[in-house]
C-alpha cells in the first residue's frame, strides 16, 4: 500500500480539479470547501510522509509507460523538502485566491488549473528520472497559462503569450538535452549520477547548457528574465504562486538536479561548469535587483526582486560546498515563504484599497496594519535582517562562497542586501510613516470572514518567515531540513 | 528548585521584547509609557546575580549560540541598564500625553532588548540580530517628532545604519570562515589575533563598529540624529547606543596581537575626532547638538586609545578594564546631561541655578578635572594610549572644556511658569551622581589599582593646565563679548548633501506631497541609460519568440567555440 503513496501524492489534486471545472458558479460554496479540504488532505498525506521519511522509509512508484522509458515518483529528502513546501503554501494560497476572487467570473476554470498546477508542482518535486521531470515540467508550463492570462485584458494575453514563447522554447532546449543524455548514458535516475567518464567534454558541456537554459527560462536567469516581470498582469494569488512555489520554483529546483543528480558534482567540477554559472547566478541577482529599484509598480519591483532572489538558489548550488547546497536548499524554502508573504499583501492592498504603485502606499500602514506588518517582515527577510529566514539564507551562501574559494559572493550579497534596502525600505517609510490620503482612512482591515480570510494567510507565511529565521536550528526548520539533505546525499 | 542565575541572561533580552509585544495590544499601548523603567530591571539583576564568563547554551535558537557576560561587558552592562531606567522614568514623565507615545514605547523597548543584548551575545548570529536591532529600531526613536529636520537626519542615519550593518555582515561571514565556519565569538577573535589573518575582516568591522560609534568620518550621522530624538532617547542614543559600536571594537578586536597600521589607522581617525568634533561641537546653537559632538569626541578618544593599544599589541586584560570604565563614566554623565537639557528649559531662578551648578560638575568631571572620576577614569585609560596617546588626552581637556562651556551656555531656558517635574530632576540627578560616584568605587576592583595612592596636589595642578586655559579663554571670550559663531550641524554632511542633493531633494517632495494624489516623480531622476534598460527589456519581449531563438543560437556557438 505504502508504494501507491507517492501516486496518490502526486494525482490527488486532480479530484479538486475536475470537480472545480465540472461545478457551476452557483454551486461556488461547495467548489471552495472542496478546495480547502483537498488542500488539507494533502497536507496531511505530506505530514504522514515526513514522519515516514524521518524514519529512513524512502517510498517510490514506478511504471514503464514507453519500453525503456520508465515513469518513476521518488519521495527523496529534497523532494520532501519542495513537496512540504508546496503543501503548506497551497492551502494558504488556496484560501487566499478564494478571498481574492470572491464570487468573481471565470473561477471554475481558475480552480481547475490551480489544482493542476500543484499536481505538476508535485510531478516536478517527485519526479525520478529525467524524462518523468520532463512530463511534469511541461504540465507546468501549460497548467499555468490559463492563470497567467486570466484577466483575459490585452496585457495579460501578451504577458501570455510571451510566456509561453520563452518557455516553450526553454523545454524545447531543455528536452534535446535530456534526449541527447540518454541516447549517451541511458536512462537516468536520481539516486546517483551515471558515469558519465566516457563522453568527450564538449558533449558534456553543450548539454548542460542545453538544459541550464532550458531550466534557467522558468527559473528567470538573465537573459531569459524577460517573462516574469511581464507575467505581472495575472492576478495577484498567481503571482503569488508562480514566484513562490510552481514556475520559478520548478526551474531552480531543476538546476539543483542537474547539478547534483544528473551530472554530480564531481563531473560538473571536472568540467568546469559551477563558476560560470555561479557567475551568472550572481550577476541575475545584481541585475534583478538593479532592476527593481528602477520599478514604481509594486508587483512588478516584487518581479524583479524574484528574478534576484531565485537566483541566490542558483548560486548556492553551483558554487559547490556544503554551506552553499545548504543555502541553497533552505533558500528554496525562504524565498517561497518570504515571497509569497509580499505577493498576498500586495494583493490584498489592491484588493481593499487600489494601491498599485509605490506612490500609492503612503500611509497603507494605518489603514491596513497588520497587512502592511506582513509585508515589512516579508521585505525585511528579503534584505537578510536577522532574525528573519533570509538572514539564515544569506549567511550559509555567503559562507559557502568562501568555501568554494568565491569571496565574490560575498561582494554580490552585500550588493545585493543594499539594493534590496533601497527598494524595500522606501515601501515601508511610505507606509509607516506618511500620512493616509483620504479614501485610506476609511478601510476596516479585519471586518468580516472574507476580509479576514484574506489577510490572515499572509500573516501566517510572515510568522513562518521570522519562525524560520529565529529557530532556525529547531529539528523540524527549513534550515534543519536542508542540513539533513546535504548530509544525507549531496556531499560525499 | 533553584534557578541557575544564568537563566537571568536570556530574560534580559525577553523581557523588553514582551513589553514590547505588549505595547501591540490596541487598549495597553498608549499606556506602556509606564513600563519604562521596567525594562532594564532584568539586567540589573543580571548585573549582580549572573555568574562571568560563563556561556549559556541555547539551542533551536538561530544558528545555535549562546549568551554569557564577561567582564567588560558586566561594565557595559550595568552602565548602560543604570541609563536606561533613569532615562525610562525621565521617559514617561517627558512622553506624557504626547500622541505617539506607543510607538515610542514600542521602540524604545526593542532598542534596549537589542543595546542590552549585544553585551551578552556569545556568537555572531545573536550579537548581529541584536545590533541590527538596535540599528533599525532607532530610527522610530530618532524621527519621532516627523519635522522635516528630523525625517532628514533620520534619512542620514538609516542610510549609514543600513550600511554598517552589511559591511559587519560581511566582516563577519568572513571572519568565521576563516576561523573554520564557527560562529563562537571568542573562537573568531582568536582565529584573528593569529598571524596572517586578513586584515579586510578587521576593517569592515571597524567600519560597521565605527558608525555605530561615531569614528570620524563616519560619524556624520550623529550629530544631526542624536539632537534629533526627544531628550530621553537622545539620552540612551548618546549614551548607551554608541556603546554598542564600542563593545563590538572590544569584543572582536584581537587583543594581543600587534596590528601596526590598522591599529594606527584607527588612532588616527579616533583621535582626530576627539579633537575636530570637540572644536567643531563648541560652535554649535542647540545643547544636544553640542552634547552629540562632545560623544563624537569622547568615543574618538576610547577609538582613539583602542587603535594604539591595537598597534601596540597590547593584551586585552591590560585595555579593556580601562575602556569600559571609561565608558561606564561617559554613558552615564552623558545621560545626565541630556536628561539636564530638559530640565533646565523647565527651570527658572535658583532652580535653574542650581540644575547648571550640577551640570558643570558632570561637565567638569567629562573634561577630566583632577579629582573628580572623568580625571579617574582617563588616568586609567592613559596607561594602554601609549606616551602620544596619553599628551593628546592630557590635551584634550582643553577642547572638552571649551565644548562642554559653550553647552552650558546653550542651555534653554523657561518661557513661562512651569513647575519642574520631580520625576524629571530625579533622573538626572541620579546619573549624574552615579556618574560621578561609581568610578570611585569600581576603580579598584577593576583596574587592581587604588585611586591616587597619594595625592600630589602640585602635579595634579600643573597636569589640569589644558583646563585651566579652557577657563582662562572662556572668561576672557564673556568678558569682551565675545559671541561663539554659529556653525551649521552635520559637519562633513554638507558636502554629502550636496553630492545626494537630487535624492534628498526627492524624498522631501515625497514627505511633502503627503496626501495629495500629485504623483512623485521619482523616475525622473535615473539616468537615461536606465530608461534605455527598460525599452531593451520590451523590445526583446515584444520579439519574443525571435530573441529567444537567438539567444539560444548564440549560446550554442559560444559554447561550440569555446
Amino acid at each position: 500500500m505504502i508504494h501507491l503513496l507517492p501516486l496518490l501524492l502526486v494525482f490527488l489534486p486532480l479530484v479538486p480539479a475536475l470537480i472545480s471545472f465540472a461545478l457551476p458558479d452557483r454551486m461556488a460554496v461547495w467548489r471552495d470547501a472542496i478546495n480547502i479540504s483537498f488542500a488539507l488532505i494533502k497536507l496531511a498525506v505530506v505530514g504522514f510522509l515526513l514522519l515516514a521519511a524521518r524514519e529512513g522509509v524512502i517510498t517510490e512508484w514506478r511504471y514503464e509507460f514507453l519500453p525503456g522509458h520508465d515513469f518513476i515518483l521518488r519521495l527523496d529528502s529534497i523532494a520532501l523538502l519542495f513537496i512540504t513546501l508546496s503543501a503548506f503554501l497551497w492551502l494558504i494560497a488556496t484560501v487566499y485566491s478564494i478571498a481574492y476572487f470572491g464570487r468573481g467570473p471565470h473561477l471554475a476554470r481558475f480552480f481547475g488549473f490551480f489544482n493542476l498546477c500543484v499536481l505538476a508542482a508535485t510531478g516536478v518535486a517527485m519526479s525520478g528520472t529525467t524524462i518523468t521531470f520532463f512530463l511534469f515540467y511541461e504540465l507546468l508550463t501549460l497548467a499555468t497559462w490559463p492563470l497567467v492570462v486570466h484577466k483575459g485584458d490585452e496585457k495579460s494575453l501578451r504577458a501570455g503569450r510571451i510566456y509561453l514563447i520563452y518557455t516553450l522554447a526553454g523545454s524545447a532546449a531543455f528536452l534535446a538535452g535530456i534526449v541527447w543524455l540518454k541516447s549517451l548514458v541511458g536512462t537516468i535516475e536520481f539516486t546517483a549520477p551515471p558515469d558519465l567518464s566516457g563522453i568527450p567534454r564538449l558533449e558534456l558541456t553543450l548539454i548542460f547548457i542545453l538544459c541550464i537554459g532550458g531550466l534557467g527560462v522558468k527559473a528567470a536567469l538573465i537573459p531569459f528574465h524577460g517573462w516574469l516581470p511581464e507575467a505581472m498582469a495575472a492576478p495577484a494569488p498567481v503571482s503569488a504562486l508562480l514566484h513562490a512555489v510552481a514556475v520559478v520554483k520548478a526551474g531552480a529546483f531543476g538546476i539543483v538536479r542537474m547539478i547534483y543528480d544528473v551530472y554530480g558534482i564531481d563531473t560538473v567540477s571536472e568540467l568546469g561548469l559551477g563558476t560560470p554559472l555561479a557567475v551568472l547566478a550572481g550577476a541575475t541577482i545584481l541585475y534583478g535587483s538593479f532592476r527593481a529599484v528602477m520599478q514604481t509598480d509594486i508587483k512588478k519591483r516584487l518581479a524583479y526582486s524574484t528574478v534576484s532572489q531565485v537566483s541566490y538558489i542558483i548560486l548556492g548550488a553551483s558554487l559547490i560546498g556544503p554551506f552553499a547546497i545548504i543555502g541553497a536548499l533552505v533558500h528554496l524554502v525562504h524565498q517561497g515563504i518570504m515571497k509569497i508573504t509580499l505577493f498576498m499583501c500586495a494583493g490584498a492592498l489592491d484588493n481593499r484599497m487600489g494601491i498599485k504603485s509605490v506612490t500609492d502606499l503612503d500611509g497603507a500602514g494605518r489603514a491596513m496594519p497588520v497587512t502592511m506588518a506582513a509585508f515589512s517582515i516579508g521585505a525585511l527577510g528579503m534584505i537578510g535582517v536577522p532574525p528573519t529566514a533570509g538572514f539564515i539564507s544569506k549567511w550559509h551562501l555567503g559562507l559557502g562562497g568562501l568555501q568554494s574559494d568565491a569571496p565574490w559572493v560575498i561582494a554580490v550579497l552585500a550588493g545585493s542586501s543594499l539594493l534590496n534596502a533601497l527598494y524595500f525600505l522606501p515601501l515601508l517609510y511610505r507606509a509607516w510613516l506618511l500620512p493616509p490620503s483620504a479614501k485610506l482612512a476609511s478601510v476596516r482591515e479585519l471586518d468580516g470572514a472574507w476580509n479576514r480570510m484574506l489577510i490572515l494567510p499572509a500573516a501566517i507565511t510572515a510568522l513562518a518567515t521570522l519562525a524560520a529565521g529565529a529557530f532556525a536550528t529547531f529539528p523540524f526548520s527549513p534550515l534543519s531540513w536542508a542540513k539533513l539533505i546535504a548530509e544525507s546525499g549531496y556531499l560525499k | 528548585m533553584t534557578v541557575a542565575p544564568s537563566l537571568l541572561l536570556p530574560v534580559v533580552i525577553l523581557w523588553p521584547i514582551l513589553l514590547a509585544l505588549l505595547c501591540l495590544l490596541p487598549k495597553l499601548g498608549p499606556r506602556m509609557l509606564l513600563a519604562l523603567p521596567l525594562a532594564p530591571l532584568p539586567a540589573l539583576a543580571a548585573v549582580f546575580l549572573a555568574p562571568r564568563d560563563q556561556t549559556l547554551s541555547v539551542t533551536w535558537v538561530l544558528l545555535d549560540g549562546g549568551l554569557r557576560l564577561t567582564e567588560p561587558g558586566v561594565l557595559f552592562l550595568s552602565g548602560a541598564a543604570v541609563l536606561w531606567f533613569w532615562a525610562g522614568v525621565y521617559a514617561l514623565r517627558y512622553m506624557r500625553g504626547d500622541p505617539r507615545a506607543r510607538t515610542f514605547a514600542l521602540f524604545w523597548m526593542l532598542v534596549l532588548a537589542g543595546n542590552l543584548g549585544v553585551f551578552l551575545a556569545a556568537d555572531l548570529a545573536s550579537f548581529y540580530v541584536f545590533f541590527a536591532l538596535v540599528s533599525l529600531a532607532a530610527y522610530p526613536l530618532v524621527i519621532h517628532d516627523r519635522k522635516p529636520a528630523s525625517m532628514r537626519a533620520g534619512a542620514v542615519y538609516i542610510i549609514l545604519a543600513v550600511i554598517g550593518e552589511t559591511a559587519l555582515l560581511a566582516g563577519f561571514m568572513i571572519g568565521a570562515h576563516a576561523a573554520g565556519g564557527t560562529i563562537l565569538i571568542d573562537e573568531i577573535r582568536d582565529s584573528l589575533a593569529a598571524p596572517r589573518a586578513d586584515p579586510l575582516v578587521l576593517w569592515l568591522m571597524i567600519a560597521g563598529f565605527g558608525i555605530k560609534a561615531g569614528l570620524v568620518p563616519l560619524h556624520v550621522w550623529l550629530p544631526v540624529a542624536h539632537p534629533a530624538a526627544p531628550v530621553p532617547a537622545s539620552a540612551v542614543l548618546s549614551g548607551a547606543i554608541v556603546k554598542a559600536g564600542i563593545f563590538g571594537l572590544v569584543t572582536f578586536l584581537p587583543w594581543g596581537s600587534a596590528w601596526p597600521i590598522s591599529g594606527t589607522l584607527l588612532a588616527l581617525a579616533g583621535f582626530s575626532g576627539l579633537f575636530a568634533a570637540a572644536l567643531y561641537g563648541a560652535m554649535q546653537g542647540n545643547p544636544k547638538t553640542v552634547l552629540a559632538y562632545s560623544t563624537v569626541s569622547q568615543m574618538g578618544l576610547l577609538m582613539g586609545v583602542m587603535g594604539a593599544a591595537l598597534a601596540a599589541g597590547l593584551s586585552a586584560a591590560s585595555v579593556l578594564p580601562a575602556v569600559a570604565l571609561y565608558a561606564l563614566h561617559h554613558g552615564l554623565a552623558k545621560g545626565a546631561l541630556f536628561l539636564g537639557v530638559g530640565v533646565a528649559g523647565k527651570a527658572r531662578g535658583v532652580v535653574r541655578g542650581l540644575v547648571i551648578a550640577a551640570l558643570a560638575m558632570v561637565a567638569l568631571s567629562v573634561a577630566g578635572l583632577p579629582l573628580t572620576a572623568g580625571a579617574l577614569t582617563k588616568s586609567a585609560i592613559k596607561g594602554s594610549a601609549g606616551d602620544f596617546g596619553a599628551t593628546l588626552i592630557g590635551l584634550s581637556a582643553l577642547t572638552s572644556g571649551l565644548l562642554l562651556a559653550r553647552f552650558l551656555f546653550t542651555l534653554p531656558k523657561a518661557e513661562k511658569e512651569d513647575r519642574l517635574p520631580g520625576l524629571m530632576v530625579v533622573p538626572m540627578v541620579a546619573l549624574a551622581a552615579t556618574a560621578l560616584a561609581l568610578p570611585w568605587s569600581l576603580y579598584a576592583a577593576v583596574t587592581g589599582k587604588a585611586p591616587y595612592g597619594t595625592i600630589d596636589f602640585l602635579a595634579l595642578g600643573v597636569s589640569a593646565w589644558p583646563l585651566g586655559l579652557a577657563a582662562v579663554l572662556v572668561i576672557a571670550a564673556l568678558g569682551i563679548g565675545l559671541r561663539a559663531p554659529s556653525l551649521p550641524e552635520g559637519d562633513l554632511l554638507g558636502s554629502v548633501a550636496r553630492f545626494n542633493a537630487r535624492a534628498v531633494a526627492a524624498a522631501q517632495a515625497a514627505a511633502s506631497v503627503g496626501g495629495s494624489d500629485k504623483p512623485v516623480e521619482t523616475a525622473r531622476t535615473w539616468p537615461e541609460i536606465w530608461d534605455g534598460l527598460e525599452r531593451l527589456e520590451r523590445l526583446i519581449n515584444d520579439h519574443a519568440a525571435s530573441s529567444v531563438t537567438l539567444i539560444l543560437i548564440a549560446l550554442g556557438l559560444f559554447a561550440a567555440l569555446a
